[in-house]
């Protein structure tokens, strides 16, 4: 049972590294919005690169989920 | 990895499998799709394209009707303009034709008074001439005869003496024209004796008769820029002078 | 105007008969409900076998679920290919119905990839179509109902008890209403007959390894041999002291995070879908009625994401590839 516990805060921890995902996302669409209401002709290219922006940075938050689920489910 | 479910059979079967959905869908959706998206852009362009040549048309009809409208309006304004010219034309020889009878008119009238006015004084002169006469008979008591009192009246008012003008006798004046001014109208035989006499001696081209009754008698004559009177009025004046 | 709202109505009833039965089956309100506690289910991260006999007796090469799902999304893009085609033939200028809406979604990934690609377009597009729609059909199926719950049940060491309750035989987690007479010590979990093939690391990486490699591909095509440089800049190692040896440093990085890629796009897709997948398991149970409606559709969502973004990073890398990357890096190493 100790195991299982040590699993469960392992998985926990793992997830904290979504932190900097979360911070990560907000600051892209916040300046993607911005420039979109700067100039918002440019709204397609913007939107195509936030798009991608979101996804490198939700990657990582995905990396600690990933790292979670094994944790919990694999080992 | 066998954790993680990873096999090598697995993973093979899902790349050929995706290489089998990569070959479909290319073939089958991208290839239709960019076929028909193709054919809409041509259709979009030849659309445009269309439409491009109708506004070309359009501009070319609307430059054509002004160009028509121009042509119309340079045609009208020709015309009113020649119309008025002509209304005008009309006009003028209407007024100058107009004018022309009015200035006959106008010198008849004035010949005619000229006329009645020369004839009133011929009767008045031959009035005066027999109330003088008669007057100088019964002042003089004594009778001239008739013929040298008639031709005494005559040289009063004349200035002609035996066919000569009496002012002319040795004034020696010459020059272009000659203007006579009697207090009577002259007779036709006076007048044709005055112009004789004047013409020789002054050597004038022409001779003008002038009628002044305010000269009562006499003649006065200008020649040129020289005046020779010898007038009834300027002998009195005269007079008037050497008795002051 | 008659036809539609009288669907409408007919779909009202099925929604009201469906949170009634919710209501009677999931909670013991007055008495009249079943009151059965949905139960947690398990969370098994590979495909589970269906069957313990091999395909074509190959070690290792089980039928499972996640093939089964494979089989499902493959059949969507060739119904979707089928579809399309046919309506390209008949002359349409327009697609109706589904072929319309995957036209749709093609053009404006087209428009995508026409500012970021350039030339390459032609080339580039059809892998990006197909990774977009293979991921999305393979998303999407997982949200149909019956998916990763019906199944068999087999014997499970982090399952549950198998009890008989009343007429039923079903997985109880325990508790009260046990009937510990017909419990025979064994665990037991339902294997599913379908699962979404995105939530299988296999079909994930597979798609990682034929973009990255692709991307590869379209490197050499566009520069040729100039492409390697990329990778072993020795160019500038001798004739410039320092930045020289950075540059080659660099090349070398480039070299390590095409294969970071390959763990990139398996994991970032992989972790989406499991973990949505894992989300609706765990609201579920956590509230049998309502909750889970919400969270079908975050997935559907996270589903569509996913699949552009996949397709999006794949055609961006390729782009990038086809594009030189002498003066690139000239820059950044005197930045």
């Amino acid at each position: 049972m100790e195991v299982e516990a040590a699993k469960l805060i392992g998985a926990g921890l793992a997830m904290i590294g979504a932190i900097g995902a979360g911070a990560g996302v907000g600051i892209v669409v916040g300046g993607a919005v911005q420039a979109m209401g700067r100039n918002p002709d440019a709204t397609g290219t913007i939107q195509t690169n936030m798009i991608l922006g979101i996804a490198f940075a939700e990657a990582i938050a995905i990396y600690c989920l990933v790292v979670a689920l094994l944790i919990l489910f694999v080992f | 990895m066998e954790a993680l479910g990873i096999n090598l059979p697995f993973f093979l079967v899902q790349v050929v499998n995706l290489i089998i959905m990569y070959v479909v869908v290319a073939k089958w959706i991208v290839g239709p799709i960019s076929g028909l998206l193709e054919k809409r852009r041509a259709t979009i362009a030849q659309g445009l394209e269309d439409a491009r040549e109708a506004a070309d048309a359009r501009a070319n009809a609307e430059k054509e009707a002004e160009k028509i409208l121009a042509e119309a309006q340079a045609k009208a304004a020709s015309l009113v303009r020649e119309a008025t010219e002509r209304a005008e034309a009309a006009g003028r020889d209407v007024k100058a034709a107009a004018e022309a009878e009015a200035g006959k008119a106008r010198e008849k009238a004035m010949a005619e008074v000229e006329d009645e006015r020369s004839r009133i004084l011929s009767d008045l002169r031959g009035q005066v001439a027999a109330l003088s006469i008669a007057a100088t008979q019964k002042l003089v008591g004594d009778a001239l005869d008739d013929k040298r009192q008639h031709a005494l009246v005559d040289e009063f008012f004349s200035g002609v003496k035996a066919g000569k003008v009496v002012i002319m006798e040795g004034a020696g004046v010459t020059g272009q024209s000659a203007e006579v001014t009697s207090a009577l109208p002259l007779t036709d035989a006076e007048q044709a004796t005055v112009k004789k006499d004047v013409l020789a001696k002054s050597g004038a081209a022409a001779v003008t008769f002038r009628v002044d009754p305010s000269i009562l008698g006499g003649l006065v004559i200008r020649v040129g820029d020289k005046v020779l009177d010898g007038s009834v009025a300027g002998k009195l004046e005269g007079l008037r002078a050497n008795l002051r | 105007m008659s036809e539609k709202p009288k669907k409408r109505v007919w779909a009202r009833w099925v929604v009201l008969a469906a949170i009634i039965l919710g209501l009677f089956l999931f909670t013991g309100f007055f008495g009249i409900g079943l009151g059965i506690a949905p139960i947690m289910p398990h969370v098994y991260l590979p495909g589970e076998k269906l069957s313990e006999t091999p395909i074509l007796g190959i070690e290792g090469f089980y039928p499972t679920n996640t093939l089964v799902g494979l089989g499902l999304a493959n059949l969507i893009v060739i119904l979707l290919a089928v579809g399309v085609s046919s309506g390209v033939k008949s002359g349409k200028m327009v697609l109706t119905g589904i072929s319309g809406a995957v036209e749709a979604l093609l053009e404006m990934l087209y428009g995508i990839t026409e500012g970021t690609a350039g030339k390459w377009t032609k080339q580039i597009f059809p892998w990006f179509a197909t990774i977009t729609l293979l991921v999305l059909a393979a998303n999407w199926s997982g949200l149909v109902p019956g998916n990763e719950t019906i199944g068999l049940i087999h014997e499970y060491k982090n399952g549950h008890p198998l009890i008989q309750a009343g007429p039923l035989t079903t997985i109880w987690e325990g508790g009260a209403g046990v009937d510990v007479e017909s419990y025979d010590g064994k665990k037991y979990a339902v294997v599913p007959f379908l699962r979404p093939v995105s939530t299988d690391l296999n079909f994930t990486f597979a798609l990682a390894v034929v973009a990255v490699v692709m991307i590869q591909v379209f490197g050499f095509r566009s520069q040729g041999m100039a492409y390697m440089t990329k990778f072993w800049n020795t160019k500038t190692l001798f004739s410039k002291p320092i930045f020289g040896v950075i540059d080659f440093g660099v090349g070398i990085l480039e070299l390590i995070s095409e294969f970071s890629k390959i763990l990139s796009f398996a994991f970032r897709l992989f972790g989406n879908m499991f973990a949505g997948a894992v989300l609706l398991f765990v609201i579920g149970s956590l509230v049998p009625v309502f909750a889970q409606a919400m969270f079908y559709l975050l997935e559907f969502f996270v589903g569509l994401i996913q699949a552009i973004v996949f397709g999006m990073l794949t055609m961006v890398f390729m782009a990038q590839a086809t594009q030189g990357h002498g003066e690139h890096h000239e820059e950044e190493a005197h930045a």
